[in-house]
């Protein structure tokens, strides 16, 4: 009696773990319907500490000052800076940070908004950051608050090395901690574009890992190669600014919020004779062409234009063809579960005709993932697939030998 | 159809909305009686004796309680009101601080002082209106949202490590306030932007307008507080809604090269000094939305005494006559803009001459004709600015990683000796001061080594102290807490408090990334509750109306900060996990390794195989012929 019973609630057992992956499957294979860009966020990063890194927040800063200035308002621009530069009492010019030795541009202006800042510029803070995981009492103006159309700029600057990169000087961001949080990003729909930019020695390193789609990097060098500063301010007593930033710097003071400079004239832009290290681009994950790509596509807001005939006719249009989509795809789901169950049941009276379960178990999934066979392409989840296929099999001739 | 239709509807609509503002605006007319949103905005300049300058912003709005106004606001910013619905704060201050105010020069006598000194960092302390179990979960949200607000990781003040209960010494006495302080917080531009963002014109008109960021930085000191009441939630009393004071206090060099210059040649010729020369930039005309902006002079009793006015012994008469040209035309200074008015403080008993306030109304001057105040000194002065009674520093004593002492040393001022023997009947006149000391968890203070030396003399504890309260701290849950009251005697020259420590441990993760700069201990708060500094201008129409001055006017003790003690506690070497790490599976490898050899080798079997391989050497034959004799001998045994 009893091996009658064991079977069956082992066959339950393990049927569930199935119908989970098939869902999840089946949801992920569908083809989601493109985002509309919607909005641009930028993540500046500056990682070190003490005074004598002062170019590293002169870095930051001036990359904030040029996104304010291409249109990404404040509450949009997440600004973590590590040490306070500023009013820093080795400072001679108090409230002022240069990236010049003339000084012509204070950098910190009058409407400097600094979100993290000091001890709490933490590995910890910044993934929590990128993927949204923040307690509850966090203020918005702390959060990245994206969307599945958001272009976003990551700019990190500080001092790194193979595959890391150092956070006040006492931590690391490692290319997988950067790899893993873009990708829990992309599955929680915080991106449409990504484009992560980054001058610290061996720069290019970090994005060894990357594997979410819609991902552009930038990095100032190659593996092996250090990253220049730039030079040195008698007045202020340190190096103000690092070769990268100011040549990246170099190329859009000349462009404004209406200039259709694509990114690949970006990094062309690059000489590596005046880098002092070979300014390195992965292109690989991301679909566009880059001849197509203005730059203010993330280091701007510039929203499509969409031009319409008459008033929000078009728009909620659209909108209602995406939620049609939605709906349908909803359904689709809620079919394919149906019919899963379905399939369930008649595994089930198979498995009670035949008193020798192992064909019946075979046979259930086996038919349904045939049908998933055909439909994924994708060829993580079939391996996946196989080994959970694997796992009735094993379990079943294990308990047949015993 | 639809196209004809379409002027109709929006003149109808134009109409019913205009109709409607005229409504709205005669609703409002209507209620001009009761309260209104107001806001305004003053500027007051004090000469220090020390060749600075002070100069105190102070805006305030206020907002009428929210069930006769709703939850809309004109000037009143919307963050604030929401911030104090939200967590049902009573009462908040918040404050922004770097430098340190030089009590014993700028003087700690004066409300200005007294409200406006603030300990380096940012201090925070908040007063709500919950049930005594939820005060810790709104504070906890309550400095998250302020860190979101304000740029600053005040949110650092929600573990309860870091914050701390005061019972009674701490001013707001009340159960319901929680108290902490963040000593190593960075002060800067990005503090002062959101601050300046509260105010309904921002820093784009009138006084504000002074606000340059390097100017004010450069400075000696300067302190950003934001001060906060509200009775909107408590059930009990009049409701006044919220009242918002936002102050700015900053001591600068008045045109420090030309100072120095005249520092050389003579000594004590104060610096002149104008508006436009200390900010670099004028106040044209007023904040329109402003319902008073003015700007103060203030001359100190000290100075005022050391000017020697013509009439200063009628001065009362020379006040009420206001356009009095020997008030602000003296031999020994000149003023650039006549004053508009003139203040004279009330005489009160304990001090020989009395203050001056000039008054000017921002009002009359425009783009054209902007507002910029000056002041040439024509001969050396010099005065004193008054004292707290007692002047408190703090120290360490003891030497060494692993113990010290802390001393809290109170010294008597020259000031008060002579109040002192004014204000003592028969001699058995007392000194009442209360000293409030937070200390974090990682300094552990025994509170049985409390010791109070009375002009250098160690004396018995219970003879000075009448009241004192402790709360131990607890390793990572609470700071220790100390409130003592002493009773000192008036004639008392030096008073000195020492408690002794040992230096705790913190965990790896806990230390901050540059630990090797040392650990702050926050200021002690040492308040004299028998003294007030109050400054009672003559009482005039417009005085009342006047949020500065009426500020003045309140009784509020006098209140010193100590400095903040920087305490270097032993460091690991933080690669030290590391090298732990890589010696560990050394060993590990090495100890398991040769375990696993030593159990899993046979010696016996060993021996055998390699006899057996000896026996191979010999020859394969001899084995061969042994195996099957073998085989054969023991099938013969089995057979059998």
């Amino acid at each position: 009696m009893e091996t009658f019973i064991n079977p069956k609630s082992l066959f339950h057992l393990l049927l569930l773990p199935c119908l989970l992956l098939y869902s999840s499957i089946a949801y992920n294979s569908s083809p989601v319907e493109a985002a509309m860009h919607t909005n641009n966020w930028a993540v500046l990063v500056c990682t070190s500490r003490f005074w004598f890194n002062y170019r590293h927040m002169a870095n930051t800063l001036s990359l904030y000052r040029t996104v304010k200035r291409l249109g990404i308002p404040d509450e949009r621009i997440i600004l973590m800076l590590a040490d306070d530069m500023a009013c820093n009492t080795r400072n001679k010019y108090p409230a002022q940070v240069f990236n010049n030795e003339n000084h012509r541009l204070n950098l910190y202006g009058d409407n400097v908004e600094v979100d993290y800042r000091g001890y709490e510029v933490t590995v910890e803070n910044f993934l929590r950051v990128l993927t949204g995981r923040h307690e509850t009492a966090v203020p918005r103006s702390k959060r990245l608050l994206s969307d599945e159309g958001s272009h976003i700029l990551l700019y990190m600057t500080g001092h790194g090395g193979d595959e890391f990169l150092k956070f006040q000087d006492s931590e690391e961001l490692q290319s997988h901690d950067l790899a893993d949080a873009v990708k829990q990003m992309k599955e929680k729909h915080r991106f449409k574009e990504l484009l992560i930019m980054v001058d610290t020695c061996q720069a290019a390193t970090l994005f060894n890992q990357l594997q979410s789609p819609g991902v552009l990097a930038i990095g100032s060098s190659m593996k092996g190669e250090n990253s220049y500063s730039h030079h040195l301010d008698s007045d202020v007593g340190v190096s103000v600014v690092d070769r990268f930033t100011y040549y990246t710097l170099a190329f859009f003071e000349r462009l404004n919020i209406y200039d259709n400079a694509s990114l690949s004239s970006l990094f062309s832009s690059y000489n590596p004779s005046l880098l002092m290290s070979t300014a390195y681009y992965r292109k690989d994950l991301y679909k566009r062409r880059l001849e197509e790509v203005p730059v203010t596509n993330f280091f701007g807001s510039v929203m499509e234009t969409i031009h319409t005939d008459a008033a929000y006719k078009a728009l909620s249009r659209r909108n209602s063809g995406r939620f049609e989509d939605e709906m349908s795809l909803d359904q689709s789901v809620h079919h394919i579960k149906r019919r899963m169950l379905i399939k369930v049941n008649d595994g089930d009276e198979i498995h009670d005709i035949n008193p020798e379960g192992e064909e019946g178990a075979s046979k259930c999934p086996w038919s349904t993932f045939r049908n998933k066979f055909q439909k994924a392409e994708n060829v993580d989840s079939l391996l996946n697939y196989g080994l959970v296929a694997m796992i009735p099999l094993l379990v079943i001739s294990t308990w047949l030998v015993q | 159809m639809v196209l004809l239709q379409r002027p109709h509807i929006l003149l109808l609509l134009i109409d019913t909305h205009q109709f409607l503002q005229c409504w709205i605006a005669f609703g409002s007319a209507n209620e001009e009686g009761q309260q209104q949103e107001e806001f305004s905005e003053e500027l007051l300049v004090k000469p220090l004796p020390d060749h600075k300058l002070l100069a105190h912003f102070h805006f305030q709005s206020s907002a009428p309680p929210s069930t006769s106004n709703g939850c809309h606001h004109h000037l009143f910013p919307k963050a604030i009101s929401q911030l104090v619905q939200k967590f049902r704060v009573k009462e908040m201050e918040l404050s922004f601080t770097q430098g340190r105010w030089n009590y014993e020069s700028w003087g700690g006598f004066d409300p200005i002082s007294s409200s406006n000194a603030k300990p380096p960092g940012v201090e925070l302390w908040a007063v709500f209106d919950v049930p005594q179990h939820h005060i810790d979960a709104s504070w906890k949200n309550l400095t998250h949202t302020l860190s979101g607000l304000f740029c600053a990781s005040i949110n650092f003040l929600e573990s309860t490590a870091t914050y701390s209960t005061p019972e009674w010494s701490f001013p707001p006495a009340s159960g319901n306030v929680r108290y902490g302080t963040l000593p190593c917080e960075a002060v800067c531009t990005e503090n002062l932007t959101p601050w300046l963002k509260l105010l309904p014109c921002r820093d784009k008109a009138a006084i504000a307008l002074l606000l340059d960021r390097p100017s004010l930085y450069r400075g000696f000191y300067h302190s950003q507080r934001l001060h906060l009441t509200s009775t909107e939630s408590s059930s009990e009393g009049i409701d006044s809604g919220i009242i918002l004071e936002q102050t700015l206090t900053v001591v600068l060099q008045p045109n420090s090269e030309r100072a120095i210059e005249v520092h050389a040649s003579e000594k004590h010729v104060q610096p002149s000094w104008s508006l436009s020369s200390i900010f670099g930039k004028q106040v044209s005309g007023r904040c329109v939305l402003a319902k008073s902006s003015s700007v103060y002079l203030l001359l100190d009793r000290g100075l005022v005494a050391e000017l020697k006015f013509p009439n200063k012994e009628n001065g009362k008469s020379a006040a009420n006559g206001l356009t009095s040209e020997n008030f602000w035309s003296n031999p020994s200074f000149e003023l650039s803009v006549n004053p508009d008015r003139i203040f004279l403080e009330e005489s009160s008993s304990h001090s020989k001459s009395l203050s001056i306030l000039y008054m000017f109304q921002v009002e009359k001057y425009s783009e054209s004709e902007p507002f910029d105040i000056g002041l040439m000194w024509k001969v050396p002065v010099a005065w004193l600015c008054q004292q707290t009674p007692l002047h408190a520093s703090r120290f360490f004593m003891g030497s060494g990683n692993e113990r010290g002492a802390i001393a809290i040393s109170l010294k008597s001022t020259q000031f008060t000796e002579g109040f002192m023997s004014a204000n003592s009947k028969d001699g058995s006149c007392e000194l009442r001061v209360d000293v409030f000391q937070v200390v974090p968890w990682y300094v552990k203070v025994y509170f049985h080594s409390l010791r109070v030396f009375v002009d250098q003399q160690p004396r018995a504890v219970s003879d000075f102290i009448e009241k004192i309260h402790v709360s131990p701290s607890k390793d990572k849950m609470s700071p220790g807490v100390m409130e003592v009251v002493l009773k000192l005697p008036c004639r008392v020259n030096t008073a000195a408090l020492t408690i002794e420590f040992d230096k705790g441990f913190l965990r790896i993760d806990e230390y901050p990334p540059d630990a090797n700069q040392g650990f702050d201990i926050p200021s002690a708060i040492i308040s004299f509750p028998n003294f007030h500094a109050s400054m009672v201008f003559l009482e005039d129409d417009s005085l009342n109306r006047s949020p500065l001055l009426s500020k003045f006017q309140e009784k509020c003790p006098v209140m010193s900060y100590t400095e903040v003690l920087l305490v270097p506690l032993t460091t690991p070497d933080f690669s030290m996990p590391y090298n732990v790490i890589t010696i560990k599976c050394t060993v590990f490898a090495l100890y398991f390794g040769s375990l696993l050899n030593v159990l899993q080798r046979r010696v016996a079997e060993e021996e055998r195989f390699l006899k057996a391989k000896a026996a191979k050497k010999t020859g394969r034959l001899p084995l061969l012929l042994s195996k099957l004799s073998a085989k054969l001998r023991g099938s013969g045994i089995n057979q059998d």
